[in-house]
């Protein structure tokens, strides 16, 4: 019997033990990373966590070397960390105040900077003691990540839309890329049915239920859902009800097309389902992906509203900027960013050809890498004309509620298809989001 | 789904296993004697250190969810709700929160029975004599319970895209004229969801029921039918009662699945069209990680679904535990 109790005794122990190894583990594994990191003001090792090896990990390898011309002992720590998963970790860690366990540098998405900015502002370094020149990006990509006038990013990879056409499809209906430069959504309607009746192809398809069109259209006007106070403003949007009114003319014509996932949006490019393509300039890695359609791609701005007070022909979707955390290591951050990312026009001439990913920083646009012709696009020079386009972008005010507001939004255009009114629809978003706001 | 909990509650632990029904009535306790004494001593020590596991990591993020239920705020600025139960409050007036709940139950009011019938009709297919190539079924019907959630659901939504293999069949034997866009409208969308949630649980359930029909005493089965009884007269009457607290943990844990499902919502469907498809965990992530964090409300909601598994859990025990 007394056995038993010992064995009992160990029992407890044992498991109890174990337990808090698994516990001591568990902070050790992650923390070593960072305390490696944030170890000494000597230590030259900065953590990072971004998401696509092709893109922006690869770009922070490049930026990486760059640095490291002149500061041999410097080293990246590159924890690949998918999007939603960067959202999810600080969001967790931000909240349990476990903020010693960031990283140094992250990435975060635009459309995502205001709200966590506002919501956890612990887990931002801001800008203001760096060297970083702000003027040297587009005011409209700059103010994704300002806050109260305080700079908490570098802006990294470039949102700016491209209309971008199959020059062989438009040819059989009779038209050329200079038929979409400089047109209002209307005279891409008109085209578009034109188009659709010759080929058979529409000029344009996107994900149902997406919001995507739909911002694209509100912020080429200079317009979004909510006003300077944050306010959400979906009622009596001009610019909103102009938008959903032409996307769903588009949609009932034939000429924009709805697929269900995001791969089957990439299948009706790469298969030659769409005699174009509007989105971020980033599709463009999309586009080439079908190697067979070589030369037959070009490159113009976007459709315009009409009759929308503001309205241009340029707008944006997506994009990322650099922020750094109060860890201890933001100077060393703040100083590689400034640069590579803010600084280097050989960092930018190396990664654009290799992974496309087109600088915000306007002084790169000068460097001839970015005035080549790009045999893909018919010798078009596609990224010097992009980076024209993104000077001329309207900002977007994103608010801490961002994705509330397109979600509503998103909801409100599946119901108008169904038949609601459109009004109706836009009141029933409105009190959507200002629910979720109280 | 989360591991089966053994229903012990109504028995003291580490006490000896009562033969008879008495009540654990404190005024008719009889000392213990030594050798007992130590023998409940020793299985306390075992265990004690699951029982803290359980209480710390269980139970009080448990309680502190309850506490963060009562604030209100935005990220890390919270602060106690003023009403203290504004969160819940909150719930009655939520849109979104009356129409994934409403989802919810629609996709546990339908997919819960069928599975089970189904489960429970294979099951009895794979404990019959005459079956030949059993291990094959068994491990047939079985093997999408090792499938991940997410795959299974990005998989499906490849069948079901507007250019995908359950169109190419369908039009190919001209059961359909042209594609349907099977997630793209409200009803055949839920519809793919339960056809999933079909195919990937009926395995799952059906092992239950086999283990507990291989349990079955084949002398009653020849008792009934020496007396007579067909077929299905056995299977009702002899068979099924046996099954009654199998059926019930399946059912249970079939409930609490299926109010908890948040993968196929996510990667099917992502809560699609106009949210239609969303179930309440889906919108509860988002109202966590993808909108402005409101974790106060979070916790509301996620108590709101423990609420309603609690309830639907005892009436289904209520029920299903009628002892003659």
């Amino acid at each position: 019997m007394k056995n038993t109790r010992t064995l009992g005794a160990l029992g407890a122990v044992l498991s109890l033990s174990l337990a808090l190894a698994a516990c001591s583990g568990g902070d050790g594994g992650s923390g070593s990373d960072e305390t490696g990191g944030g170890g000494g003001a000597e230590d030259n090792t900065l953590t990072v966590w971004a998401w696509d090896p092709a893109f922006n990990i690869y770009a922070l390898e490049e930026a990486e070397k760059v640095f490291q011309a002149d500061n041999p002992d410097f080293k990246l720590e590159i924890v690949e960390t998918p999007w939603e998963d960067v959202q999810t970790k600080l969001t967790t860690l931000a909240q349990s105040g476990e903020t010693d366990q960031l990283p140094d540098i992250f990435l975060m998405q635009n459309n995502a900077f205001q709200k966590n900015v506002i919501n956890y502002p612990d887990i931002f370094a801001d800008f203001t003691d760096s060297d970083v020149d702000f003027s040297e990006f587009p005011e409209s990509v700059v103010a994704y990540s300002t806050y109260d006038d305080v700079n908490y990013g570098v802006p990294f990879d470039n949102g700016t839309a491209i209309g971008a056409y199959r020059t062989d499809i438009l040819e059989q209906a009779g038209y050329t890329v200079d038929d979409f430069t400089d047109i209002t959504w209307d005279q891409f309607l008109t085209i578009g049915k034109d188009v659709l009746a010759k080929t058979g192809k529409p000029m344009l398809t996107g994900q149902a239920g997406s919001a995507d069109m739909i911002m694209m259209m509100l912020q080429s006007a200079g317009a979004s859902l909510f006003d300077d106070e944050g306010n959400p403003t979906i009622t009596d949007n001009e610019a909103l009800l102009a938008a959903i009114d032409m996307y769903g003319q588009m949609v009932e014509a034939g000429v924009f097309v709805e697929v269900n996932s995001w791969d089957e949006y990439i299948n009706t490019i790469v298969n030659s389902n769409t005699a174009g393509v509007v989105n971020g300039v980033w599709i463009s890695g999309s586009i080439q992906s079908a190697a067979d359609q070589s030369g037959k791609w070009a490159v113009t701005n976007v459709p315009k509203l009409d009759g929308v007070d503001g309205a241009t022909n340029y707008t944006a979707n997506g994009g990322s900027s650099w922020a750094i955390t109060p860890n201890g290591n933001e100077a060393l951050a703040a100083d590689f960013l400034d640069a590579t990312f803010a600084g280097s026009t050989d960092f930018y001439d190396t990664i654009l050809p290799a992974s496309g990913a087109l600088a915000n920083w306007l002084p790169a646009g000068e460097s001839d890498v970015y005035s080549e012709p790009q045999a893909f696009f018919g010798g078009q020079p596609i990224y010097a004309d992009v980076l024209k386009f993104a000077a001329e972008v309207p900002s977007n005010n994103t608010g801490a509620y961002y994705y509330e507001g397109r979600d509503a939004v998103s909801v409100a255009i599946t119901n108008i298809f169904n038949g609601t009114d459109p009004k109706v629809a836009l009141e029933e978003a409105q009190s959507t989001v200002e629910f979720a706001m109280g | 789904m989360s591991a089966p909990t053994a229903p012990t509650e109504d028995r003291a632990p580490g006490a000896p296993p009562r033969g008879t029904k008495e009540s654990p009535g404190r005024s008719k306790r009889v000392p213990l004697s030594a050798i007992a004494r130590r023998r409940s001593l020793t299985g306390w020590t075992f265990l004690i250190p699951a029982a803290a596991l359980i209480v710390l990591v269980n139970f009080w993020p448990m309680i502190q969810a309850l506490f963060l239920s009562l604030q209100t705020g935005r990220g890390t600025r919270l602060s106690w709700a003023e009403p203290l139960w504004l969160n819940y409050q909150r719930l009655f007036e939520d849109e979104t929160f009356r129409l994934t709940m409403s989802t919810t139950f629609i996709y546990l009011i339908i997919q819960v029975p069928i599975m089970l019938i189904l489960a429970m009709v294979l099951a009895n297919l794979l404990n019959a004599p005459w079956l030949r190539f059993k291990g094959f079924w068994r491990t047939a019907i079985f093997l999408p319970c090792a499938v991940g959630l997410v795959s299974y659901a990005l998989v499906f939504r490849q069948i079901f895209a507007t250019d995908g293999l359950a169109n190419d069949l369908l039009t190919q034997f001209g059961i359909l004229d042209g594609p349907v866009n099977w997630l793209g409208q409200t009803g055949t969308a839920r519809m793919v969801i339960i056809l999933g949630l079909l195919w990937r649980w009926t395995g799952y359930n059906m092992i239950f029921f086999l283990a507990a029909l291989q349990n079955i005493d084949r002398s009653t089965l020849e008792a009934a039918r020496v007396d007579g009884a067909n077929g299905f007269k056995t299977f009702w009457y002899v068979t099924m009662p046996q099954l009654k607290p199998i059926i019930l943990l399946c059912a249970i844990l079939s409930t609490n699945g299926t109010l908890q499902m948040f993968d196929e919502s996510y990667n099917l469907t992502n809560g699609g069209p106009g949210n239609t498809t969303m179930t309440v965990s889906h919108y509860l992530y988002n109202v966590s990680f993808r909108n402005s964090p409101n974790f106060g409300y979070a916790a509301a909601i996620s108590y709101a679904i423990l609420i309603i598994v609690a309830i639907l859990a005892a009436i289904q025990l209520k029920v299903g535990d009628k002892r003659d």
